[in-house]
C-alpha cells in the first residue's frame, strides 16, 4: 500500500533529521563559534515555521510562499552546516599540520598574502525571457499553465531570495523587482542564481475553493489524484533541492504535504560579469517539457549586477601629510591632511575640513595607471618620503609627500600597495563607483491572483445600469404605441418586421432565462428559418409563406404592436444532470446567473423527451419529419391586451439579484 | 431556403448525431451562428442591449458561463428583455467569437467593447458560439433529414 510506505519512509526521515541536528549541534560548539549556531538554530526555528504555516495553510497563495520560505531555510542550514563543516577541518588539518611542524603556519609576507577588500555585490532587475509556442499562446481552451516561481541567489553562505512570481502565458518575461545586496563578497565570489518553480495547479490544500471545485468539474478526477500520488511517492521530493557541497550530512526536510519546488534553471555570474548595467547572461535550463514545473525560458536571464568594494566606498587611510610644493629652492612642504578614499587622495587644509564635507585643496589621483614608489632617504630629512606619478594628458606630474616618522610612512605605503591589490583584483569595479540602490523598507506590495487591471477598480455607475436601458424601452414603447395611433413607426421598428430578404439567423429554441412561467411559443416568423417552432405541445412550425406569421407573442409582448411576429423566449431544455451541476454552483454564488436559467419546463411538456432534449432536428421529428414540410400548427394566443409594456416583478427582483451577484468589481462586464 | 442557413442547420444536425451516439459521455454541442444586431439609436448612444464579460486581462475563473475555466473569451451576461440582441437571437451565454470580423477571442475587456460599441456602425454581425444542453444517455434517437 503506497500510503503506509510513504508514512514509514517519514518516521525514518524524522529520526535521521533529529541525528542530524545533534551531530551539527556538537560541531558548532566544538568550534566554539556561537555566531553559526545562532544562525543554524535560527534557520531552523524558521523551517518549523514555515512547515507549520504549510500544513494549517489553505489558500494555493499562501502554500506557495511557505513553500518558498521553507526551501530558502533549507537552502541556509545547508550552507551553514557545509561552512561548519569546511571549518572543522580546517581547525582538524590545523592541528595536524602544528603537530608535525611544531611550529604555527606564520603570517605571511607583506605582499605575498595580501588580501583584497570585500565589497558590496548587488544583483537587481532580474528579467528573464519566456519563449512560449504560438499555438500555446493562441489556444483559448484548454488549462491555463501557471507556476509559481521565484530566484535563489547565493553568495558564499548569504543565501537570498525574491519574491514569488506567477508564471502564465500571458506573461513574456519573468521579472522580479527586487535588488538583492551581498555586503561582503570578495572578488573572487560566485553569485549562484537559481530559478525554482511549482507547478500551482495541483490540489494540494485541504480546503478547496468554490472555483477549484468548479474547474473540477470539467476535468477528469483521476488525473489530480494521480497527480497528488506521484509527487508524494517522489523519494527526491523529501530533500532540499540544492546540495551546498555537505555530501555527508544529508538534511531532510521535515516531510510536509504542500508545493515542491523544483530547480528549473540556474547560472553562476562572477566579478567579469559585472558591469554598470544591464547585460545578458546564460542559464542552464534543468528539467524539460514533460515535468509538471516547466516554464519555456528563452535561455538566458538579464541583469544588473554591480559591485562596491570597500575601497572605493570606505576611507582606507587618513592621516596627516607633508606634500612638496613644486618650485622653489629649498622645497617647502605644506601640511594637508590626506585621506584615501576609491581613486583619490584627497588632501584638505586641516581635518576639520573632511569632517565638514568641505572640498579638499587638492586632489591626487590614486589609480591603475598611477606609480608610487619611495624615493630614497632624503639627507634633510630621516623619513622616506613617498613619489606619486600621474600622467594627465600626455605629462607626467610627481606629487612628492612625506610624514612625521617612518612609521607613517610605512603606513601610507602599505595603504597604497593594499589600493594597488584592490584594484587589480576587483578589476573594473574600480574605475569607477557603480550606483548600487539599496532597496527601502517598504510594505510587501499587495499581491493578487488576478491580473491586475485598472478596469477592476472602474464602478459602473448605476445610472448605467440596465433597468434604465429597459426603462427607456418601455417609454419608446408607450412613444410607440401613441404614434401608432397616429400612423408613424419608428425606424427602428423594422427590427421587429419581417423583413422578406433580411438575413435572418436560425434559432435554437432555449429556454428563455427571465422567468420561468412564461408560455412557450413559436419563435419563427416567416423567415425562411427551417427551424421549427418549439418544445412543447403547443410548439408550432411555420412554414414559407409570405405572411406574417400568425402566431401572437405571449404575454410578455403585451406592449408591441401588431405586426411584431418575432421571437420571445426561446427555451433550452435543460436536463437534470445540467440542473445538478447549477446547483452546486448556485450555491457558490455564482447562482446570481443562473438562477434566472430556466428552470425545466412544466412536466406535461417533459414527457416528449426526445423532443425535449434536441431542439431542432428533434422537433422537425415529432412535428414534422423533414424540415421541408411546410407544417402550420396554430398557437393558442395567450391574452394580448393593449397594456403598455412592463416587465413582470419578478424579472426585475431577479434582475437586482443579478446585478448584486455580478458585482463589477469582482469580474467585469460591460454594458453595450 | 436560404443557403447558408440550411447549411447550419445541416452541420447543427450532423453535430447532433454525432454525440447521440455517444451515449455515455457528457459532451456538449456547441452552435456557431451568425447574429445580426441593429442597433438601437438612444438619443446619442447606440445600444445593443446586451452585457459582455470576460477578456484576455480578466480572471477567467470567475465566468460562470464557460465550459473551461480557463477560456478568457468574451460572454454575454446579460441580454436585456426586448433589446436588439434578444430579438437577434443573443442569449446569455453565448461565446462572441467575432464582431464584423474583428476577433473576440483574444482581446481585452476594454477592446472588445469598443468593438461592439462604434459609433459609426448601425449594424453589428456577430458569430456567437453557444452551448446546446448536455444531452442525457438515453436519447437514443437518430436524426436524419
Amino acid at each position: 500500500m503506497p500510503m503506509d510506505r510513504y508514512a514509514d519512509m517519514e518516521d525514518k526521515l524524522r529520526i535521521l533529521e533529529d541525528l542530524n541536528m545533534m551531530y551539527i549541534r556538537q560541531i558548532a560548539l566544538s568550534l566554539q563559534d556561537s555566531d553559526i549556531q545562532k544562525k543554524i538554530d535560527h534557520e531552523i526555528r524558521m523551517r518549523d515555521g514555515a512547515c507549520k504555516l504549510l500544513a494549517a495553510c489553505s489558500q494555493r497563495d499562501q502554500a506557495l510562499e511557505a513553500a518558498k520560505s521553507l526551501l530558502t531555510c533549507n537552502t541556509r542550514i545547508m550552507a551553514y552546516m557545509s561552512e561548519l563543516q569546511r571549518m572543522k577541518e580546517a581547525q582538524v588539518m590545523q592541528r595536524v599540520a602544528r603537530r608535525s611542524d611544531g611550529t604555527r603556519s606564520s603570517d605571511a609576507g607583506p605582499m605575498d598574502d595580501r588580501l583584497p577588500c570585500k565589497g558590496k555585490v548587488a544583483i537587481s532587475d532580474l528579467r528573464i525571457p519566456l519563449m512560449w509556442k504560438d499555438t500555446e499562446y493562441f489556444k483559448n481552451k484548454g488549462e491555463l499553465h501557471r507556476c509559481a516561481v521565484f530566484c535563489l541567489l547565493q553568495v558564499g553562505g548569504e543565501i537570498h531570495d525574491t519574491d514569488m512570481v506567477m508564471v502564465d502565458r500571458t506573461l513574456t518575461d519573468i521579472c522580479f523587482d527586487n535588488t538583492i545586496v551581498f555586503s561582503e563578497a570578495s572578488p573572487g565570489f560566485e553569485l549562484r542564481v537559481e530559478l525554482y518553480s511549482c507547478c500551482s495547479e495541483e490540489d494540494y490544500s485541504a480546503g478547496s475553493a468554490p472555483r477549484k471545485l468548479a474547474s473540477k468539474l470539467s476535468s477528469s478526477l483521476g488525473r489530480s489524484a494521480g497527480k497528488k500520488l506521484r509527487v508524494a511517492m517522489d523519494p527526491g521530493a523529501c530533500s532540499p533541492t540544492s546540495n551546498a557541497g555537505a555530501a555527508t550530512l544529508l538534511l531532510p526536510g521535515p516531510a510536509v504535504a504542500g508545493p515542491k519546488y523544483h530547480l528549473l534553471a540556474h547560472t553562476s555570474l562572477s566579478l567579469s560579469h559585472v558591469q554598470d548595467s544591464f547585460r545578458t547572461h546564460d542559464l542552464s535550463i534543468s528539467g524539460n517539457e514533460e515535468c509538471s514545473y516547466w516554464v519555456p525560458l528563452y535561455g538566458s536571464v538579464c541583469c544588473r549586477l554591480a559591485a562596491q568594494p570597500h575601497c572605493m566606498t570606505q576611507q582606507m587611510m587618513s592621516g596627516c601629510l607633508k606634500v612638496k610644493q613644486l618650485g622653489g629652492d629649498p622645497p617647502s612642504w605644506r601640511n594637508v591632511y590626506g585621506v584615501l578614499k576609491g581613486t583619490n587622495l584627497f588632501c584638505y587644509h586641516r581635518q576639520e575640513d573632511m569632517e565638514a564635507n568641505v572640498e579638499p585643496a587638492f586632489t591626487i589621483a590614486i589609480n591603475k595607471e598611477t606609480r608610487i614608489r619611495a624615493s630614497e632617504k632624503d639627507p634633510h630629512s630621516k623619513a622616506q618620503s613617498i613619489c606619486i606619478s600621474n600622467q594627465y594628458g600626455g605629462e607626467e606630474v610627481t606629487h612628492t609627500l612625506s610624514t612625521d616618522s617612518r612609521e607613517e610612512t610605512h603606513r601610507w605605503m602599505e595603504a597604497f600597495w593594499q589600493q594597488f591589490c584592490d584594484m587589480s583584483q576587483w578589476k573594473q569595479c574600480c574605475d569607477d563607483l557603480m550606483k548600487i540602490e539599496l532597496p527601502s523598507p517598504r510594505k510587501p506590495a499587495l499581491v493578487t491572483s488576478k491580473q491586475g487591471s485598472l478596469y477592476h477598480e472602474i464602478v459602473i455607475d448605476t445610472s448605467d445600469d440596465i433597468s434604465t436601458v429597459t426603462d427607456i424601452l418601455t417609454r419608446r414603447m408607450q412613444e410607440l404605441e401613441l404614434r401608432s395611433q397616429l400612423g408613424t413607426s419608428p425606424p427602428w421598428m423594422s427590427l421587429f418586421e419581417e423583413s422578406p430578404g433580411g438575413p435572418r439567423t436560425p434559432r435554437l429554441a432555449r429556454h428563455s432565462p427571465r422567468s420561468p412561467h412564461r408560455l412557450p411559443h413559436s419563435p419563427l416568423s416567416s423567415l425562411r428559418c427551417p427551424w421549427p417552432g418549439l418544445l412543447s405541445s403547443d410548439a408550432s412550425l411555420t412554414s414559407d409563406s409570405d405572411s406574417p406569421c400568425s402566431t401572437s407573442p405571449c404575454s410578455r409582448h403585451r406592449g408591441w404592436a401588431e405586426p411584431l411576429s418575432l421571437s420571445s423566449p426561446r427555451f433550452r431544455p435543460r436536463t437534470l444532470s445540467l440542473d445538478a451541476k447549477l446547483s452546486t454552483l448556485r450555491g457558490r454564488g455564482y447562482g446570481g446567473v443562473l438562477q434566472c436559467s430556466c428552470q425545466p419546463p412544466s412536466s406535461s411538456s417533459l414527457a416528449p423527451i426526445p423532443a425535449q432534449c434536441i431542439p431542432q432536428a428533434t422537433l422537425s421529428c415529432s412535428s414534422s419529419t423533414s424540415s421541408n414540410s411546410s407544417s402550420e400548427g396554430s398557437h393558442s394566443p395567450s391574452s394580448l391586451d393593449g397594456t403598455p409594456f412592463s416587465r413582470p416583478s419578478s424579472a426585475r427582483r431577479s434582475l437586482r439579484n443579478l446585478r448584486a451577484k455580478l458585482d463589477p468589481r469582482n469580474w467585469l462586464q460591460s454594458q453595450v | 431556403m436560404v443557403e447558408w442557413e440550411y447549411n447550419n442547420y445541416l452541420m447543427v444536425v450532423k453535430v447532433l448525431n454525432d454525440f447521440l451516439s455517444k451515449l455515455d459521455s457528457q459532451c456538449s454541442c456547441v452552435l456557431q451562428q451568425r447574429i445580426e444586431i441593429r442597433k438601437l439609436r438612444q438619443g446619442e448612444h447606440l445600444i445593443l442591449g446586451f452585457s459582455i464579460g470576460g477578456g484576455i486581462d480578466q480572471d477567467p475563473g470567475q465566468n460562470p458561463f464557460s465550459e473551461d475555466k480557463s477560456d478568457k473569451g468574451i460572454y454575454v451576461t446579460r441580454v436585456t428583455p426586448e433589446g436588439p440582441a434578444e430579438v437577434a437571437g443573443l442569449m446569455m451565454g453565448d461565446k462572441v467569437m467575432q464582431v464584423n470580423g474583428w476577433d473576440m477571442t483574444m482581446v481585452t475587456h476594454d477592446q472588445a467593447r469598443k468593438r461592439l460599441t462604434k459609433k459609426n456602425e448601425d449594424v453589428v454581425r456577430l458569430l456567437v458560439a453557444s452551448l446546446l444542453c448536455n444531452t442525457s444517455p438515453f436519447v437514443q434517437t437518430e436524426f436524419a433529414i
